[in-house]
């Protein structure tokens, strides 16, 4: 608006043959209005894409720091440090916050509501006021939860594992279910909007095998989100219901069954571990091909090993209920299931590291964590496989074992990957760029204070040690210790972005529109994007990922 | 009816047919699964039962819902929760079928 | 023509879409995913039922037969005629039939707060019956089976969450036919009414399965 006041006298001057500027600067989604209601009632996916940013940032502090909490109460074996109920609390807070206002809306409520329909050529999501609703839903389940936390916590875990969560605790358990029930309503609304829009808004010759593979994981991801949060939200309002009216069909003194809440429960919160990894392996899909400069090694491979494990992870759920009354038979069936997860997250490794092979690496930030986040998932992955087998999982059932595993594939996959997709858009995001260096140290600190604090968990898990309690035999102290030291360097991993990122907004180098020289139709438009994404009707590419390095399947026999 | 002359008359129930046809459906299968639950004829009769129930849903979103005319997409959108619904009870009821009395 | 209230039939394109015809596949899409949810969400009451009958089956049957079988088959009639009306509505939206196509959707939320009116009673007799176990200071008339009380509840739990599905269809319904009624709307949004009637028969459809999963199956 303000930019047409300068072409007034100019017009006149003008070679008619030069072409109209596309953009002026003061144009872009983040300059075009500057009022707090232009923010918070906007249906801009961009700028919506900002609220859940800044709002799951949030979130991550809270679980950040009762997470240094409990590695800070698990320095001394006796448990001096809080009382029992604090601790019971701390974790649990820890968990809720992490998974659910954190892990689950991370990478797709942030990255996939600004990018997808960037990727896809189109200017805006299918329902744009639904996005800002979910949004709201979203704070309103975290307020329910920041309101359970402020009367004095909850201490059942995240689990709100059955009859502990219904007939034991007398702790604040109604308002963080609310919380979580009213919180699985933004992640519908947003898996909603994704299907539809991937369906229906693709620009003019934007196949589904041109599409960026982060786009594919979005739509598995967006499948989970509809078909699974159902059901936890009634198992939830089931809970509710027996907190408040006793109606005892988890209560086994009435004769109701504990066991299926945890069959609803994990009906969700397994596929939900695929929530929290596919947008992550998307953003490593994009990451990769960028910094090897190279082709993604066989695309429809990584694009239906998406599909198959949003498909795969319904089947698998009992493997968190071997040790729980659950009969053999169904065991057995989940256990092996459970290692046809295997089949798709290998495709995807091998596919990744088949496109680092041979390709011409740049070792910048984004790659750095991407690299970082094929490592740790692969050995995250592998000791799932060591969980999915019913003889070792009765002996590490419950351990710290099951901690490290699943803190592999949470902070190593879907954190590093956050983190990775954070700094390789970031410039598209701001329009400005960080300090590469601070990247680069920041990515080593976090990848160094990771397996300092989860490796040893392994160790202490196989030896026995229990998850849940912070008193524990003396002899576990040493390697608690390194864990409780490793979180310390990973805490300095953490804030170093938070400061170099948020000093760029406003001192950063200005970014160009394609900073990377990366491949997808995020990079034709500027950085950061009008405020309707497209001055130009998108073209979509011909071929997607095409890199300058193209060796592919078919040349690989020749050599 | 609605003061409508001849051919609005006709093109009303060309339009209204498969609605009213559907209804008269439910409304049959509905007779038939109540006299089953009062009478309960023979001990097997709750698989009459469900038969007659997934007759009454088919008509719904066949007819009713018109999938029946929608794109491949939304057959595909209307048939897939069912699909999930019975991931959801033939899993769980591998446990619940295979317990230990 | 000769009908009544004829008026333009269309959909007036919202600024992000690229054509109607994608504006139209969208909304009815996103009406089918909305509903996924839905379906799952009822499934797991569904499922809940069913474990609960193969744990008790005695004491499950025993307080199907206390449930209003004949009101229960009465809403059932109810609702689909409903669905019928609703149908109703979207035939006449089609042709532009504003006025006939108003006063069907009257009849739909007519017929649903009728449901809700038999659902009421029902709630009413049950609670003569001594049939609410969940209030704690009453006492229970099943009191012998104590696993009963985990069905009747469940019952509650179930058509609760269905009327309160109803309830907001209706209150829904009566805010779409008020701007309904108004000139130019078929014009510009027909295609709502046939997005709101997937959601009415859908809800219908939850009670098709509802009545024979609570009512006729574990008699």
């Amino acid at each position: 608006m303000s930019g047409s006041a300068t072409t007034g006298d100019a017009h006149a001057l003008r070679d008619p043959g030069i072409p109209h500027a596309t953009l002026d600067r003061e144009a872009d989604y983040l300059h075009a209005e500057h009022t707090l209601r232009s923010w918070f009632f906007t249906t801009d996916h961009k700028r919506i894409a900002i609220l859940y940013l800044a709002s799951i940032t949030a979130f991550f502090v809270i679980g950040a720091v009762t997470a240094g909490l409990v590695r800070l109460a698990l320095v001394v074996p006796d448990g001096q440090v809080f009382t029992n109920d604090t601790y019971n609390k701390l974790f649990t807070i820890h968990g809720v916050v992490m998974v659910w206002f954190f892990l689950i809306p991370s990478i797709p409520a942030t990255f996939g509501n600004f990018l997808i329909p960037l990727m896809i050529g189109a200017r805006d999501l299918a329902f744009p006021k639904l996005n800002l609703a979910s949004w709201y839903v979203f704070m309103t389940g975290a307020f329910f939860t920041l309101v359970s936390v402020v009367l004095g916590g909850v201490d059942t875990g995240w689990t709100f594992y059955t009859p502990l969560s219904t007939a034991f605790s007398n702790t604040w358990v109604v308002p963080a279910l609310i919380g979580v029930t009213v919180v699985g309503f933004s992640s519908i609304l947003t898996g909603l909007n994704f299907v539809v829009t991937i369906h229906t808004m693709r620009a003019p010759g934007m196949t589904w095998f041109r599409l960026p593979i982060f786009v594919w994981t979005h739509y598995a991801t967006s499948l989970i989100f509809l078909l699974a949060t159902p059901v936890i939200t009634l198992a939830l309002v089931l809970l509710i219901l027996e907190r408040a009216f006793h109606i005892g069909v988890f209560d086994p003194a009435y004769g109701g069954d504990p066991v299926l809440f945890q069959h609803l429960f994990w009906f969700y919160s397994h596929p939900a571990v695929y929530i929290m990894v596919l947008p992550g392996m998307g953003v490593i899909s994009e990451i990769v091909p960028a910094f090897a400069r190279k082709k993604l090694f066989g695309y429809k491979f990584v694009a239906y090993a998406a599909i198959g494990l949003a498909s795969v992870t319904f089947f698998v759920w009992g493997h968190h209920m071997f040790v729980n009354g659950q009969s053999d038979l169904a065991s057995l069936a989940f256990s092996v299931l459970s290692f046809a997860v295997a089949v798709p997250s290998a495709v995807k490794v091998y596919n990744w590291t088949a496109t680092i092979h041979k390709g011409s690496l740049r070792l910048d930030t984004p790659m750095l964590y991407a690299m970082g986040y094929i490592g740790l998932f692969v050995l995250g992955g592998l000791t799932g496989l060591y969980l999915a087998t019913l003889a070792i999982n009765q002996h590490v059932h419950a351990t710290y074992f099951v901690v490290a595993h699943f803190h592999y594939i949470m902070v190593g996959g879907t954190v590093l990957a956050f983190l990775g997709g954070l700094h390789f858009w970031w410039p598209k995001f701001t329009g400005r760029m960080y300090v590469e260096s601070w990247g680069r140290i920041s990515a080593f600190l976090i990848f160094i204070g990771f397996n300092v604090t989860f490796f040893p968990q392994f160790i202490l898990g196989y030896l026995g040690m229990p998850r849940r309690y912070h008193v524990y035999p003396p002899e576990f102290q040493f390697l608690n210790i390194l864990s409780s030291a490793g979180s310390t360097i990973l805490a300095v991993g953490y804030i170093f972005p938070m400061v170099y990122l948020v000093y760029s907004i406003w001192f950063g180098k200005r970014a160009p529109a394609n900073p990377w020289d990366a491949r997808g139709l995020e990079w034709t438009v500027a950085s950061p994007p009008p405020a309707h994404n497209f001055l130009t009707e998108p073209k979509a590419p011909e071929i997607p990922y095409d890199y300058p390095i193209q060796a592919s399947e078919t040349q690989r026999h020749h050599s | 009816m609605f003061g409508l002359g001849q051919d609005d008359r006709r093109l009303l129930w060309q339009r209204m047919r498969a609605p009213v046809l559907a209804s008269a459906a439910l409304l049959g299968l509905l007779g038939v699964n109540v006299l089953l639950g009062a009478t309960r004829p023979f001990a097997g009769v709750w698989l009459v039962e469900i038969a007659v129930a997934t007759a009454m849903v088919l008509v719904v979103l066949l007819v009713s819902m018109e999938v029946r005319h929608e794109p491949p997409l939304v057959r595909l959108f209307a048939g897939i929760g069912f699909f999930w619904v019975a991931i959801l009870f033939a899993m769980t009821l591998v446990d619940y079928l295979t317990r230990a009395a | 023509m000769s009908a009544p209230g004829t008026s333009e039939v269309g959909v007036r394109l919202a600024g992000h879409f690229a054509t109607v015809e994608q504006q139209r596949r969208a909304a009815v899409l996103g009406m089918w995913a909305w509903l996924l949810t839905e379906l799952l969400l009822f499934a797991g009451l569904f499922l809940t039922v069913l474990v609960l009958r193969l744990l008790h089956p005695e004491a499950v049957q025993e307080a199907a037969r206390h449930l209003k079988f004949w009101i229960g088959a009465t809403n059932t009639v109810v609702l689909i005629a409903s669905s019928l009306t609703m149908s109703g509505a979207i035939q006449l939206s089609r042709l532009g039939w504003q006025r006939g196509m108003v006063r069907c959707m009257l009849a739909t939320a007519a017929l649903g707060t009728l449901f809700l009116a038999l659902k009421g009673y029902e709630y009413h007799a049950d609670y003569e019956e001594h049939l609410m176990p969940f209030l704690g200071d009453r006492p229970y008339a099943l009191d012998r089976l104590p696993a009963s009380r985990l069905f009747i509840n469940l019952y509650y739990a179930a058509t609760g969450l269905h009327a309160l599905h109803l309830f907001t269809g209706i209150a829904i319904l009566l805010v779409l036919t008020r701007q309904a009624s108004r000139p130019g709307f078929l014009a510009a949004h027909q295609n709502r009414i046939e997005i709101y009637g997937l959601y009415w028969h859908f809800i219908d459809l939850i009670w098709i399965m509802a009545f024979p999963v609570l009512y006729v199956l574990n008699r």
